[in-house]
């Protein structure tokens, strides 16, 4: 029982239909789903019903990020934990949101509002059940196979990665201290990969990027050409990070949503010991090879 | 919670020094522990003591896998479901199977093949420093994969042992060959939400088909068959890609003929989802997608 992997980020954008657009085609991810105020988005190799939610809103922002666990019972366990640590859930029905079966909501300590869900509605993967290729052939954009994790800001980073490793067994992997030795950023998983969620320190309820896995570096290295193609301004990469050891690339949406294509990593067992980073190889840290940051990398986010 | 991965292999090898030499200088391990007739070894980037042993006999092939499990209580746990189903199991303590080696039970699965389970092996840690780490060590030898991936065994009953898989041990089935016959000529279960952690297709007991080491993508696969060939190595099947799984790999055999695999790629699949089915007709895609063959070699060789 417990939390099994990410499952949807949903964000809100001033222009529906040329969000769609970028991540449709510029992307390559499937549209499953429309209705008045938004769309719903999947991967070609994922196998419910969408990973992105587009919200119309008049301000360019995040609304949720959702969590899949393994049963409809580990709702009820983790809204008891939730209260406990003096937080107020919501229950939401199945049938009021689309795609999934019920659901418990409520905000976390940086104030973003985080999902559980056990049931997504299964609408299959792009190839098929009986003798599949191995790959979908002429999809347009990157064609990233899912999403892979995301990042988001709080100003109190150490009591946002209690919160997490306390109530749902989240385990940092990785930690950035700074010269006081507090907690400045987290990683975090509940998966085998090195992380399904970071934390950096910024203003409370912000969304500093979501990234979406790729197969390796020649996939980045492809998804860069596309990216330049299509004159999407790119944030920082190709390049590879210190932390998590992926290799990356940075770019904002047409709307000012940043999002990352990702790959590599390692595997962490649960014991695996946390890594840490100190504040004078912060630079070696979020960018291996430059070695430093950019000010728009660390101040930006929605 | 139960198994998380595929722990370590054991292997029988005629000569230990040159088993080990291929091991540590071709494949790229690091030896951590030895005794007269063992030899334990790990990946560079594996936290554990061993991943690997190489043991002195005067055959080949596969004396167990070890399967690393989450809690000590998963120890009870399956020997009490193993007994359930009329299975004899065997513990033992931390350090009596090995140096660094944790709590266990072994077993043995319908197939012959023996089974271990095992909790709390030592941590050595990976090569890397756990402050201000870079992302992998300089100049390493071979091709120095991060870490042991899966197995592929074969055995006469493939219906029955993937059903002792799934319903003994929670293994989840992610693909399958199925006979035009409807028999199950081969399957793949996982239990880490990767595409596979064990395969198993039809021929004798007791067999090991292959072990694969995780290398990081389609370009390491490439360097993998340049130290092959440099080394001399005999290789099987070149880079290529499999249908099931939609890993990349290479396959090559270490200097006793146990089959070896570098492997890459492959997807995530959730617990809940059903079996991909290959027919007999496209069994040669679901084995070399590039190739569309079944490869007689490939499905009659083992150790």
């Amino acid at each position: 029982m417990g939390m099994q992997r990410l499952a949807h980020v949903d964000v809100t954008v001033t222009d529906l239909d040329l969000a769609a657009a970028y991540y449709t085609e510029v992307i390559g991810m499937l549209e499953t789903e429309r209705d008045e105020n938004s769309v719903y988005l999947k991967c070609w190799d994922e196998p419910n019903h969408h990973s992105l939610r587009l919200i119309y809103g008049p301000r360019v922002g995040f609304d949720l990020m959702s969590f899949k666990v393994d049963r409809d019972d580990d709702l009820e366990e983790f809204e008891r934990r939730v209260l406990n640590y003096g937080f107020p859930v919501r229950r939401v029905s199945k049938g009021e949101r689309v795609g999934q079966g019920e659901s418990i909501q409520f905000e976390t300590p940086s104030g973003q509002v985080m999902e559980l869900v056990a049931d997504l509605e299964m609408v299959g993967r792009a190839t098929s059940p009986v003798n599949p290729v191995p790959f979908v052939e002429g999809l347009p954009g990157i064609a990233p196979p899912r999403l892979d994790h995301l990042l988001v800001t709080a100003e109190e980073v150490g009591d946002s990665t209690k919160f997490f490793e306390d109530i749902f067994g989240f385990r940092t992997t990785e930690q950035l201290l700074d010269g006081q030795g507090h907690q400045a950023a987290t990683w975090l998983t509940v998966t085998d990969s090195p992380h399904d969620l970071a934390i950096v320190t910024g203003k409370n309820g912000g969304l500093h990027h979501f990234a979406w896995w790729l197969d390796d570096w020649d996939h980045v290295r492809r998804s860069a050409d596309v990216l330049a193609y299509n004159g999407i301004q790119i944030d920082v990469g190709p390049t590879r990070h210190g932390i998590t050891r992926g290799n990356t690339i940075y770019f904002f949406d047409p709307l000012g949503t940043r999002n990352e294509v990702f790959t590599g990593g390692y595997r962490p067992d649960p014991e695996f010991p946390t890594i840490t980073w100190t504040e004078d190889h912060i630079g070696r840290a979020i960018f291996y090879y430059e070695g430093e940051l950019n000010t728009r990398f660390m101040t930006v986010h929605t | 919670m139960g198994i998380l991965r595929l722990s370590h292999v054991e292997v029988r090898v005629p000569d230990l020094e040159l088993a080990t030499a291929y091991y540590t200088e071709v494949v790229g391990l690091y030896e951590t522990a030895r005794e007269q007739d063992r030899v334990f070894l790990k990946c560079w980037d594996e936290q554990q003591h061993h991943s690997v042993i190489l043991t002195s006999e005067p055959t080949y092939g596969l004396n167990h896998m070890g399967w690393k499990v989450r809690y000590r209580e998963d120890l009870d746990h399956y020997t009490d479901r193993l007994a359930k189903a009329g299975v004899d199991v065997v513990r033992y303590q931390a350090g009596e199977i090995g140096p660094g080696h944790g709590e266990a039970i072994r077993f043995t699965l319908p197939s012959g093949h023996v089974m271990e389970l095992v909790y709390g092996m030592q941590i050595v840690g990976n090569l890397l420093p756990l402050v201000n780490p870079p992302p992998k060590p300089i100049n390493m030898v071979g091709f120095a994969p991060p870490r042991l991936d899966h197995i592929f065994i074969t055995c006469e009953d493939v219906a029955g042992n993937t059903t002792f898989l799934q319903e003994v041990l929670d293994f989840h089935l992610t693909e399958q060959v199925v006979g035009d016959d409807g028999f199950q000529v081969a399957t793949w279960l996982e239990r880490s939400h990767h595409s596979h952690d064990i395969a198993l297709v039809t021929g004798k007991d007791r067999g090991l088909h292959h072990f694969a080491f995780w290398v990081d993508d389609w370009t390491a696969i490439r360097d993998t068959a340049d130290v092959l060939a440099y080394h001399g190595v005999p290789i099987e099947t070149n880079p290529t890609r499999h249908g099931a799984t939609r890993g990349h790999c290479i396959y090559f055999f270490d200097p006793a003929g146990n089959r070896n695999e570098a492997f890459t790629g492959g997807y995530q699949v959730d617990p809940e989802e059903p079996p991909i089915t290959w027919t007999e007709a496209e069994m040669g895609r679901a084995i070399f997608y590039y190739d569309g063959v079944v490869d007689q070699h490939f499905l009659t060789v083992h150790s």
